[in-house]
């Protein structure tokens, strides 16, 4: 079965542009959710990245990250309601806990657990997105030149864990085909065989990857053809995104104090730069239906990113 | 299907919460108690409330949100500023927000300081270059003998150290400001030594005083004349900047360590250990630091 963040190659602009252009667009909007605290400009980061995961077809990624980072939201807001007893509103006294000591709930520490659970989120989307769009034999190729022996390690890393993914699917198989009689294997029995087998399985993969010839250049011809037309598109709305969020902090947007009390600016500034932010989830929109000889030049370029990755 | 165990966990954990005093809400209310705000050693007033609204989950700082406009730094645990006193530190100085509880620093964020009613709270904004911490001030009589320190009552004892007279009347104002005083001393009693100098400075909390203001945070020095002691006021600098009379007093707190806090009622000479005891009431002592008497003339410290 394959993960919902897997990439998948598709004909649609995110899926197009160069590493490059993607991962400026994709991660602009990532670092605007670290630069700002302010629920309004989180929430438009969150907005932004789910138009852009769905846009680019990324429907699967950006449920199970939003089912992920939601889950992971809750958790953090009940965490920092129980540790964190600052906040002018108590909401409810729990008394005396071993280690936690007075155990005081405010409304304010719950809100702070909410926006840092909300930008928890929000950095999930971005890279479930940015996972199931962004090619990563391309972004691999793209940094060959720059640092060979870390791309040939980040390629092996990358291959393993589809790899381990498919042995623990078989050996999942294989425990039930004993029958209904036959005693359940565990997680923890998995995760041993996995482990023990993982030194086995990585040589394989190194091996396949020498022989596809991963320890040779790049040829030139294949490097000048990993640019697309959406790299501008997408170079300039995320540079544009990094300005304008730079921008706006510099005029005070994203006012946000937590303690003794919750304030949320929600000035012009902020407004604008929110606004700025989820409009900009519209980037990998595809504007008109494209001519037959658009589609198979993109289809061709789509075709010559596929991954050269093992089939082990 | 969940089993008997888990019902049995839940009725537990219930059961804990019930006892241990949970409940929705701040919780109920408690003694009224004071907030002062001042600045630059207690001299300049900022804010001055007498809290009615106080319940049993209040902190200092929520007391101190609810009555003054203020900012927060690191994560709401600090103080950053009081009605536009910001803190700073540039070349001119660092200035910053400390707080007293019943006239002691406390060791512990204002965020964590539980209020049970009753106290004294006092926020100042001063230049801590000379004096970085400053364990103990004599603003707040009669506390913290009448309510004691870090949410705990102490008993309170009378040192007399050759102090005569004056002893009799430093006992008579605490009784009259309603403190009951230890019949014999313990280790976590509160101290007031009242004695001349040369006999006060035997126990090591008061002679801290001799050591600089970085060290007792007293802002008053005694030196040596002849066989006398005569008592110096400094400025916020720590320099000296008077030399009071050979009948002038002192009353200033001080703490060594964790150790309970220590009143140092003395003087040059017997007649200014008089005129030290001659000082304790609220009128003289109110939002001090420190005060010094030389003859009839009060000088709070540090000296402007």
């Amino acid at each position: 079965m394959r993960s919902p963040f897997a990439y998948i190659s598709r004909p649609r602009p995110l899926q197009l542009a160069s590493p490059g252009a993607a991962v400026t667009y994709l991660g602009s909007l990532i670092v605007v959710a670290f630069l700002f605290s302010n629920p309004i400009v989180l929430l438009a980061v969150g907005l932004a990245l789910v138009i852009a995961g769905r846009l680019a077809a990324a429907h699967a990624a950006v449920r199970a990250a939003l089912w992920m980072g939601f889950t992971l939201a809750l958790l953090i807001v009940v965490v920092n309601a129980l540790v964190v007893g600052r906040g002018e509103t108590v909401l409810a006294r729990l008394g005396e806990w071993p280690l936690f000591g007075q155990v005081d709930v405010t409304l304010e520490a719950i809100v702070a657990g909410l926006v840092l659970g909300l930008r928890a989120a929000v950095v999930m989307v971005g890279f479930a997105v940015y996972s199931a769009c962004v090619d990563p034999d391309r972004v691999l190729r793209a940094l060959r030149p720059i640092a060979g022996r870390s791309a040939l390690t980040a390629s092996l890393v990358s291959r393993l864990v589809p790899v381990a993914a498919a042995d623990a699917a078989r050996l999942r198989d294989a425990s039930r085909l004993r029958g209904p009689g036959a005693a359940p294997v565990g997680r923890a029995a998995l995760a041993r065989r996995l482990l023990a087998g993982s030194l086995d399985r990585a040589v394989d993969v190194a091996a396949t990857l020498e022989l596809r010839g991963y320890s040779l250049d790049a040829p030139r011809a294949e490097n000048r053809r990993s640019r697309s037309r959406y790299d501008r598109r997408f170079y300039v709305i995320g540079l544009a995104v990094l300005a304008i969020a730079i921008a706006g902090k510099a005029f005070g947007a994203g006012a946000f104090g937590e303690y003794p009390a919750t304030e949320i600016g929600a000035g012009v500034a902020t407004l604008v730069v929110a606004a700025a932010v989820a409009l900009s989830g519209l980037a990998p929109w595809r504007r008109r239906p494209r001519s037959a000889r658009s589609a198979l030049s993109d289809r061709r370029t789509a075709s010559q990113s596929l991954p050269a990755g093992p089939r082990i | 299907m969940r089993g008997p165990g888990t019902a049995v966990a839940i009725a537990l954990l219930l059961m804990a919460l019930a006892t241990a005093g949970c409940g929705l809400g701040p919780g109920s209310g408690v003694k009224d108690a004071e907030l002062t705000v001042t600045r630059d050693y207690g001299t300049v007033p900022v804010v001055h409330r007498q809290l009615g609204d106080l319940t049993e989950s209040d902190t200092v700082m929520r007391a101190l949100e609810r009555n003054a406009e203020i900012t927060t730094r690191y994560g709401g645990g600090f103080v950053q500023s009081i009605e536009g006193l910001e803190a700073e530190e540039s070349g001119g100085g660092s200035l910053d927000w400390f707080f007293y509880v019943n006239g002691v620093e406390s060791t512990i964020g204002a965020a964590d300081y539980a209020l049970h009613g009753g106290e004294s709270i006092w926020w100042d904004y001063r230049d801590w270059d000379a004096a970085m911490r400053v364990p103990a001030v004599v603003g707040s009589w009669p506390q913290p003998f009448l309510g004691g320190y870090d949410g705990k009552q102490r008993p309170v004892a009378v040192e007399c150290l050759g102090g005569g007279s004056a002893c009799n009347e430093v006992e008579e104002r605490l009784g009259a400001a309603g403190v009951d005083l230890s019949s014999r001393p313990s280790s976590g009693a509160i101290r007031i030594l009242v004695g001349p100098w040369l006999q006060v400075r035997d126990d090591p909390a008061a002679a801290q005083i001799e050591r600089g203001p970085q060290t007792s945070g007293v802002f008053a020095d005694f030196h040596r004349e002849g066989r006398d002691y005569r008592l110096s006021g400094l400025d916020e600098a720590g320099d000296t900047t008077v030399d009071f009379g050979s009948e002038s007093g002192l009353v200033a707190a001080t703490r060594r360590y964790e150790e309970p806090p220590v009143w140092v009622v003395t003087g040059a000479s017997g007649a200014g250990v008089r005129a030290a005891a001659g000082l304790l009431d609220a009128g003289d002592l109110r939002d001090h630091y420190a005060v010094a008497v030389d003859g009839a003339k009060e000088t709070p410290l540090p000296l402007r």
